[in-house]
């Protein structure tokens, strides 16, 4: 093997040094997976609170049917970690009891499209609750799971339940993007006295992130309803949440080199209580709106966006009309195909916004 | 490189079995020639019944060659998927009947042609039975426009003549209660009629 230059070595001991991953929260420039990160802020809250347990199906001994509760039933036991049966109508009913009683469970649905089968104690049981009781009866209570398209599952099992949960007064809802979403949402989840469902990211799991020293604290909560600005931009407005942030962040990166078109993308973090006031500091910065989202278009996220933005001064400070980035009308096929279509990708979000900018482009580029 | 063949192929020829011919037999007596076989069952344990199914049961040779003609294509298919499945031709899920092919086609059997069947994710087998060609199950699986649900379903939402699937999530086959609810409907409707 020929001597290698030393900027090559170096290089090659970096990744030597990078390929050890995310169970330790030793050094803030160890990458960590979401997976790790949820697994961290489930076990830093189990510890702090004698209340908090979790229950679903393979949650125990198989350690997680995604390993996002890996190692917490050899760490807690029996009592707090508990394994289900397949009844999803049964086990969230009892977490939700639990809730009632003064229990903090963290209920797992195995992915949303089985929550569906619970729907009925989610919303009447656990969301209307508060409201119902006239506030003598909260709900802590934590419904979270993977949400949205995996790849190649087909129509049953690839539906994103962030339009359909948001809906609903009395939930909250998070759909977390990036490790540091992941934990510090989940860990004030956790902490809520209210019902909430966290929509996390099958495909998201194993991507890992890069965690600042305060995430790495136990401590480290992000406050639920206020949405971070991920990239700054100038030209136009990408609102996201979820995956459709790495669609929007990957769109934004392939457009400011190949157009000059800056994109601000802002990621919700929180569905409900969305934080309008983010959006409309953006769209007073740069008069354009793109909503990004893998949910169907009908009455989805981007649609709630659009109504608002209408329903107040910002609408006054668009150029153009809003667009929305959606999957498409119709139950998730599954040939590799028809799926490549049916979900957006960078290159739909690049299209709409070359279609909003319109033939503001070339004027775009002068700036 | 090319040195080393030759000795290769004497080291291996050197471990070799070499096959023997079986020995010619005058008459065919390796397979059974009896046109029928009887078999007995298991005695039922019988709650508030004075008769429990039949104890035997008889089956005759053609019917019997049918019967294993459709377990063994059943478990070819499934072994055929299996191996699609892992070099990822099949994606997503993929769940196998192997192992359990008599079930579907016991029941298939019993059953008479005006019947319908729905099952759940394990649903391949089923397919089959109820007249999807083979082709058609495969092509389902791989995607293609030529499969039964045309590349839409995958391996769970396979459907067919009097076949509802195929139901990827658990307890969707209490869709078949509407069955005894649609019999008594129209015999309720017939007689007003």
């Amino acid at each position: 093997m020929a001597l290698k230059s030393s900027p090559a070595v170096l290089g090659m001991l970096t990744r030597l040094s990078r390929r050890s991953f995310a169970t330790s929260k030793a050094l803030a420039s160890k990458p960590v997976t979401v997976r790790d990160a949820l697994n961290q802020a489930i076990d830093e809250e189990m510890e702090r609170d004698e209340k908090v347990f979790v229950l679903g199906e393979e949650v125990a001994q198989y350690d997680g049917a995604y390993k996002v509760t890996r190692g917490l039933w050899k760490k807690y036991g029996d009592k707090r970690v508990i394994d289900t049966p397949i009844t999803e109508a049964g086990f969230a009913g009892i977490a939700v009891g639990a809730a009632f009683a003064g229990l903090k469970p963290i209920c797992e649905f195995m992915t949303f499209n089985f929550s569906m089968q619970a729907i009925d104690h989610i919303i009447n049981s656990a969301a209307k609750t508060f409201y119902m009781s006239a506030g003598t009866v909260p709900v802590p209570i934590v419904f979270r799971g993977p949400n949205g398209a995996a790849s190649g599952v087909a129509a049953q099992h690839s539906q994103c339940f962030g339009a359909w949960y948001s809906h609903c007064p009395g939930l909250k809802v998070l759909m977390p993007y990036s490790a540091e979403d992941a934990k510090g949402l989940l860990k004030a989840a956790i902490r809520d006295p209210d019902p909430v469902v966290m929509l996390e990211d099958e495909i998201m799991y194993g991507i890992p992130f890069p965690m600042s020293d305060e995430a790495q604290s136990k401590d480290f909560v992000l406050p639920i309803g206020k949405a971070k600005v991920e990239r700054e931009g100038r030209h136009i407005t990408l609102v996201c949440a979820g995956r459709g942030t790495d669609t929007a962040l990957k769109a934004a990166e392939q457009l400011a080199g190949s157009k000059g078109i800056e994109c601000e993308v802002v990621n919700l973090r929180t569905i409900r209580p969305m934080d309008f006031d983010t959006i409309a500091r953006s769209i007073a910065k740069t008069h354009h709106l793109i909503t990004v989202e893998q949910g169907w278009p009908q009455s989805g996220i981007g649609a709630e966006i659009c109504a608002r933005v209408m329903e107040s001064p910002s609408f006054f400070e668009l150029d153009a009309p809003v667009w929305r980035v959606c999957g498409a009308d119709v139950p998730m096929p599954y040939a590799r195909t028809l799926e490549a279509h049916a979900v957006p990708g960078p290159a739909d979000v690049v299209d709409a916004v070359t279609s909003v900018l319109g033939n503001k482009i070339s004027a775009v580029q002068a700036q | 490189m090319s040195k080393l063949i030759p000795s290769a192929a004497k080291f291996l020829a050197g471990n070799t079995i070499t096959k023997v011919t079986a020995p010619v037999v005058a008459t065919n007596a390796k397979y059974s020639t009896k046109k029928e076989a009887t078999f007995e069952i298991k005695p039922y344990k019988l709650h508030k019944l004075d008769q429990g199914p039949a104890t035997s049961a008889t089956l005759t040779s053609e019917d019997a060659l049918k019967l294993y003609e459709q377990l063994t294509i059943l478990r070819r298919i499934e072994t055929a998927s299996g191996n699609l499945y892992k070099e990822k031709i099949i994606r997503g899920f993929c769940h196998l009947y192997s192992g359990q092919e008599a079930v579907a086609v016991g029941m298939r059997a019993a059953m008479r042609d005006a019947d319908s069947v729905i099952t759940a994710y394990r649903c391949h087998g089923w397919t089959y039975l109820m007249g999807v060609s083979v082709l058609g199950v495969l092509s389902e699986l791989t995607g293609r426009r030529t499969g039964c649900s045309r590349g839409k379903g995958g391996s769970m939402h396979l459907y067919g003549r009097n076949f509802y699937g195929g139901n990827g999530i658990v307890g969707a086959q209490r869709l078949g209660r509407r069955y005894p609810l649609n019999k008594q409907y129209q015999d309720v409707h017939q007689s007003i009629n």
